[in-house]
């Protein structure tokens, strides 16, 4: 599932996903995001930290608190901004990784999905 | 006082002094002492009325110091003269005549003028039960009594060969009368002490010592105890000495009061209280009644210094006002015996004037610092905002659209890739661009506002400053939470400013940062082991980072010896 609040990229990352094999959701804001995943129960969940209600560090600590499906799903981070420019919080936040939009491909995406062992 | 004034005062005293000395030469070996003694006595009566009439030209008091240093010079002299008239004369404005002006200073003190009719009516009746009475006494005393034979002077109101028994009843019933006279003047002057406040009651200080020396000498010279004329005749011109003597000293010392208002006025400390001004004023004055009121505003009258509502049109009874120049209404209200020193209250007001305009300027000089101040915090403020919004406005838009652009541009590289080799290589360039623009965008956004540190606060920022950094560097401590936008951006201005100078100057093998949460404050420590020498005044970006912490209200030290290391450390204040 992607969540982002842009239109743009979202159906650019779908179009991306999709032909690397996933099957996509898509969420626009927080509040949105965690309701769908309960409906949905994705595997995997791509979240932007920048959203337009509560940021994705918040949606990720929800999501975590209350889980949606055995196993829940993989929440992995994402921003325009570079890890970096985050400091710790992506480290103390209940996420798998966080992965650079401009970065993003189906197999980096996979590599959360089975890392390696 | 006027000159011509003083120069006949000087002369009629040294004029009367000769003139005494005169009639009673030659010394006489036995009577020198006391010859001697009333020479002195005399003539410090009126030096003491010279003195007055400098001090207080309004008052009458010059004037009657010197009558009564007349009456009592005179008479001598006129004894001495041995001619019937003056012998006469002489005898009769003797002795206790001078006594009566002496009540009669006593009673006008410190003005020269007499309170009230009845007080007019007591220094009348002295002066004139004494004259009335040696007069009398005179019509009964021969010269011969004296001892003296041929070479007596005619006594011209003599009745018949006189009566000795007749003129010790007359001494003894004016000397009953005097009594009385003296205890009603006396109880008149401790009721006038008692009533006086403040400068009134200082400037009836001499008065009581030319009281104790007059007490001293009747006890001398009274029936009361005998002492050996030798004792009387040795202590007595000590004793009449003393009161005029310690008048003119305290005039003398009165007239260094003008220096003690300007000692007083330079010793307030600036932005002293009103309290503290009417304070040095009124020590400066002399005058504990001082009161310094200011108007209030909408005509609700003027209160003093203490609080106490003042009417500065009709002051109260033994009160006196003078307006503050330039004070917007302000007043002070003085006892009304100062009005014997014009010149005094004058300067008084003056130096008022001048310390309460001090004290407005020095209040319109910090309103205007206060307000700079809040506009460069202001300025500075508003400067971090923009920043933050153009950061924010390149990362939701031109950053946004690149990294769309960057992946669309991989996906088309996908699709061409295999089909058209020279489309791939094209769109793989075109890629490569996107990716390199939109590194370059971050760091110029990063450059802009570090988006970290609205992200993540002090403590976030900090640490991904000194993980970039290329000198190794520890943080020994940094409080975790959130503080004021302003006091969060300027710490961290400071981390990196002093991070990258370490960088390109130091040469130092290690830094130190150190952000330490104190009461109320915030103090960011930065400290390298390199080559030192720097200077807050000399490097720009010391003195933009200086200018900086005192945008935030906050003070920059830096302490950096030549080969000794450099220690940067802001003291921010934090709320």
């Amino acid at each position: 599932m992607i969540v982002d609040d842009h239109d743009g990229f979202r159906s650019l990352a779908r179009g991306m996903l999709e032909a690397a094999g996933f099957t996509v959701a898509e969420a626009a804001t927080g509040a949105e995001a965690t309701e769908a995943v309960r409906a949905v129960r994705p595997g995997l969940v791509l979240l932007d930290i920048a959203l337009p209600d509560f940021d994705g560090f918040e949606v990720a600590r929800r999501l975590a608190a209350a889980p949606a499906g055995d196993p829940a799903p993989v929440v992995v981070l994402t921003s325009t901004r570079e890890a970096r420019d985050y400091g710790g919080r992506i480290a103390a936040s209940p996420v798998a990784g966080f992965l650079p939009k401009d970065q993003l491909s189906g197999a980096a995406l996979r590599r959360f999905l089975a890392p390696d062992p | 006082m006027n000159r011509w004034l003083r120069a006949a005062l000087i002369a009629g005293a040294i004029a009367t002094v000769g003139c005494f000395v005169w009639s009673s030469w030659p010394p006489n070996s036995q009577y020198a002492p006391v010859e001697i003694s009333i020479a002195v006595v005399g003539l410090s009566f009126m030096v003491a009325g010279i003195a007055a009439w400098q001090r207080w030209p309004a008052s009458r008091l010059g004037l009657l110091f010197t009558i009564v240093g007349y009456l009592y010079l005179v008479p001598y002299i006129l004894v001495n003269l041995a001619n019937p008239v003056a012998w006469t004369i002489g005898n009769v404005t003797s002795g206790a005549v001078y006594g009566a002006a002496l009540a009669h200073l006593g009673l006008a003190w410190p003005t020269g003028r007499l309170r009230s009719r009845f007080e007019c009516g007591v220094v009348v009746a002295d002066y004139a039960q004494n004259i009335a009475f040696n007069t009398a006494a005179t019509m009964f005393w021969n010269p011969a009594f004296s001892g003296c034979n041929a070479s007596c002077p005619a006594n011209v109101l003599l009745i018949g060969d006189g009566s000795r028994s007749a003129w010790n009843a007359i001494n003894t019933v004016e000397a009953l009368i005097g009594f009385v006279i003296t205890g009603i003047v006396l109880t008149l002057i401790v009721r006038h002490w008692r009533s006086a406040r403040g400068w009134s009651r200082r400037a009836m200080i001499p008065l009581l010592w030319i009281g104790a020396a007059v007490g001293a000498e009747q006890i001398l010279t009274g029936s009361l105890f005998h002492f050996p004329a030798t004792v009387t005749y040795a202590l007595l011109p000590l004793v009449l000495l003393a009161g005029p003597a310690l008048f003119v000293i305290s005039t003398v010392r009165a007239r260094t009061a003008g220096g003690a208002l300007g000692t007083a006025i330079v010793d307030l400390e600036p932005g002293a209280s009103p309290g503290r001004l009417r304070d040095a004023l009124a020590r400066a004055l002399g005058d504990s009644t001082l009161q310094l009121a200011f108007r209030q505003p909408g005509g609700a009258g003027h209160l003093d210094t203490s609080g106490q509502a003042v009417d500065a049109d009709r002051p109260d009874d033994g009160r006196a006002v003078v307006p503050i120049a330039g004070s917007d209404g302000a007043v002070l209200v003085y006892d009304q015996g100062l009005e014997l020193e014009p010149q005094l209250v004058k300067l008084t007001a003056a130096a008022a004037s001048m310390a309460l305009e001090h004290a407005r300027l020095q209040a319109e000089v910090q309103a205007q610092l206060e307000q700079v101040r809040a506009s460069r915090a202001r300025i500075v403020e508003a400067g971090d905002a923009e920043r933050r919004r153009l950061e924010r406005d390149l990362h939701d838009g031109a950053q946004q659209r690149l990294v769309t652009l960057s992946l669309a541009l991989g996906m088309a590289r996908d699709r061409a890739a295999g089909a058209d080799p020279e489309l791939e290589a094209l769109i793989t360039s075109a890629g490569k661009e996107a990716r390199e623009a939109l590194t370059e965008l971050r760091e110029l956004a990063r450059g802009i506002h570090p988006a970290v540190l609205t992200e993540t606060g002090l403590s976030g920022a900090v640490q991904a400053l000194v993980e970039r950094s290329p000198v190794p560097t520890t943080i020994t401590a940094v409080p975790d939470g959130r503080f004021p936008a302003a006091v969060e951006a300027t710490a961290y201005f400071v981390v990196s400013e002093a991070l990258a100078n370490v960088a390109k100057h130091a040469m130092a093998g290690g830094a130190q940062v150190t952000i330490r949460r104190r009461p109320g404050r915030l103090v960011v420590e930065v400290s390298d082991d390199g080559a030192g020498g720097a200077r807050a005044e000399g490097g720009s970006g010391l003195r933009g980072l200086a200018d900086r912490v005192a945008s935030v209200g906050g003070v920059l030290r830096v302490d950096s010896p030549p080969g000794g290391g450099t220690r940067l450390e802001a003291d921010l204040p934090c709320p």
